[in-house]
């Protein structure tokens, strides 16, 4: 245990530390309200719109799409690598493997997820 | 006996039958115009059979871990497989016999139902966390989709996305219980891990890992604290996807928190008893949970006035039944356990059929739309009285015997309060069964012509009610395959 005592008194100084700084900038600093301070950014450039903008559901299909390929590429790497030493056996793993999504990509075709109407 | 990859796909082929058919499956809804064709139902059927089958041979040669112990095949995992099969096979009848599906597009709905069953199946027999996850995954997102099957519905969509919810935070809680185990043992193997919880001191990191895992099973099983989710999809989906959840995952769920804890928390001292390693007292916080499960769920149960919700919270109350027995430590418990899941599996399933059959009828779940179905459907009322029966635990009927066995277990160890509890619940739960009963033969009906049961449907209801009766009065080999099955847990 006595080891981690200095992670506690750093733990405990940063936290004061950080804590006074807000509450005496809180008492010690100049207040002065204007419009400016409210917006979203107050050095930034002016908003031209809301942020909570609703996003078509078929970004959330190609996303998923995606991640689908993304970790075949991921098995696939190193499947290449060690091609030769896995033999026959790696190959016809591996192309079940690659069957198995095929069949889901041809569903998904089927039904429509990559058409953007 | 630990196989190599090429070795193991012998003993695989009821997983990749069930793989193969889903492919098989997805390949016809591609090429298929006819969209209510009934080929993937049949193909189901096939399907789950034949692996069952199979399970139950390649069950009997003896414990094998396959693909360097990420599975392992033993009575246990057996026993389970065919109660997971049945389960799935009952709900693949009831979702042909339902108009909540069978005139909707059907092959989603069966690759979902067969990955859930794969998922099931790997659940019952993984002994690694990372296959424990994945098999979880594999059961859960699946059934996410078929919570959400009516998606026109809304009560349908709240239920599924209150489940993706529930079970994501439950997943997540697991995997950190996961995590500290395996940074206690350095390895992912459950017999390793339970080898270095027996050597590690360390009582503060597992009670916490006790805890989050409890979370995750526990989100499986519906137990209370985790059982939010459960009315609303249980209302929401289609019925016989309730059935099915209600029975399904649920054993998968106890299958594998059983091998889980008795693998890892706890080590065998005899041939039948087994003692909490580790310090960790986990026996009295699942025995906790199951006091305020049963209580919860008989308790909300009896202000219900769907069918539906009813059932969906007397099926909670049952998986506080269920860990009582989990709780023992002793083969007399897991056995009891065991039986009861499989009188559970007709007793329940057989009470869903009834809902879909009425609601084929009069359209409706409500409580008081029951009202005379015991002058319109005779046969089908008296079915009901007996599955609502066994459900309470009357002799001499199956839930009866289910309930002995718990009861026994619990008082020879010496739990009395449980006991006490389980018996005050088993008088509210007759409470709300016998309700039912009461509209559907005691109230005048409101209309008095008679309703048609398809001959599927009545075939179905008397496969269901025939176990139901008959293990009241003859159980002995079925609690002996239970019993034989419990022995194979840790290395029996």
């Amino acid at each position: 245990m006595d080891q981690y005592l200095p992670i506690l008194i750093l733990l405990v100084v940063s936290v004061a530390l950080s804590l006074g700084f807000v509450i005496l900038s809180v008492i010690l600093g100049p207040k002065r309200y204007e419009k400016g301070k409210f917006s979203t950014f107050e050095c930034g450039m002016p908003l031209f719109s809301d942020a909570k903008r609703r996003i078509s559901v078929k970004f959330y299909l190609i996303a998923i799409l995606f991640l689908i390929f993304d970790l075949e590429t991921a098995f696939l790497y190193p499947w290449a690598v060690l091609f030769k030493k896995l033999g026959l056996f790696g190959f016809i793993e591996m192309l079940i493997f690659i069957l198995i999504l095929v069949v889901g990509l041809i569903y998904a075709w089927k039904a429509g997820a990559l058409e953007w109407q | 006996m630990i196989l190599d990859n090429i070795q193991s796909v012998a003993f695989f082929i009821p997983e990749l039958i069930l793989t193969g058919a889903v492919l098989v499956v997805i390949l016809f809804h591609v090429v298929s115009a006819n969209r209510t064709s009934q080929f993937p139902a049949f193909l189901t059927l096939a399907a789950v059979s034949a692996a069952m089958i199979i399970a139950g041979g390649l069950g009997a040669g003896g414990t094998k871990d396959l693909f360097f112990g990420m599975v392992r095949i033993d009575e246990f995992s057996t026993f389970f497989k065919v109660i997971l099969s049945l389960a799935t096979l009952f709900a693949t009848f009831m979702s042909i016999a339902s108009l909540e599906v069978a005139g909707k597009r059907q092959t989603e709905y069966y690759v979902f139902l067969l990955s859930i069953t794969l998922g099931m199946y790997l659940l019952a027999s993984s002994v690694d966390i990372v296959m424990i996850l994945l098999a979880l995954e594999l059961v859960s997102i699946p059934s996410y989709l078929l919570a959400g099957y009516l998606k026109r519905m809304e009560r349908s969509v709240e239920g599924a996305v209150k489940y993706v919810v529930y079970g994501a935070t439950a997943s997540g809680v697991m995997i950190y219980g996961f995590s500290l185990l395996y940074g206690l043992s350095g390895s992912t193997n459950i017999t390793d891990i339970g080898r270095a919880v027996f050597a590690a001191n360390n009582p503060i990191i597992l009670y916490l890992a006790v805890a989050m895992i409890a979370v995750g099973f526990g989100f499986k099983i519906a137990a209370v604290p985790f059982h939010m989710w459960s009315p609303d999809v249980y209302e929401g989906a289609p019925t016989p996807v309730t059935a099915f959840l209600s029975v399904g995952p649920k054993a998968a769920g106890f299958a594998i928190l059983i091998r889980f804890f008795y693998e890892v928390f706890a080590s065998r001292t005899g041939a039948s008893t087994w003692s909490a390693v580790g310090g960790v007292d986990w026996m009295s916080i699942f025995a906790i949970l199951s006091a305020i499960t049963m209580t919860v769920g008989n308790l909300v149960a009896i202000v219900q006035k769907n069918v539906k919700r009813l059932l969906a919270y007397s099926s909670i109350a049952h998986a506080g039944y269920m860990l009582m027995g989990f709780v023992l430590l002793n083969i007399e418990g897991l056995r009891a356990v065991l039986f009861y899941l499989v009188v559970y599996l007709f007793m329940n399933t057989g009470a869903f059929l009834v809902v879909i059959l009425v609601a084929n009828a009069v359209g409706s779940e409500d409580i008081s739309d029951y009202s005379g179905m015991g002058v319109r459907m005779p046969l089908m009322s008296v079915c009901m009285g007996i599955f609502l029966f066994a459900l309470t635990g009357i002799p001499p009927f199956s839930g009866f015997i289910g309930k002995v066995y718990l009861f026994a277990g619990v008082i020879n160890k010496g739990i009395y309060w449980l006991a006490v509890v389980a018996a005050i619940n088993s008088v509210f739960s007759l409470y709300y069964y016998a309700r039912i009963l009461k509209v559907m033969f005691l109230e005048s009906p409101k209309s008095s012509e008679p309703v048609m049961v398809p001959a599927v449907s009545r075939a179905l209801l008397a496969v269901l009610a025939f176990p139901t009766l008959l293990l009241g009065v003859y159980w002995e080999p079925v609690i002996n395959i239970a019993e034989a099955s419990a022995r194979f847990i840790a290395g029996g």
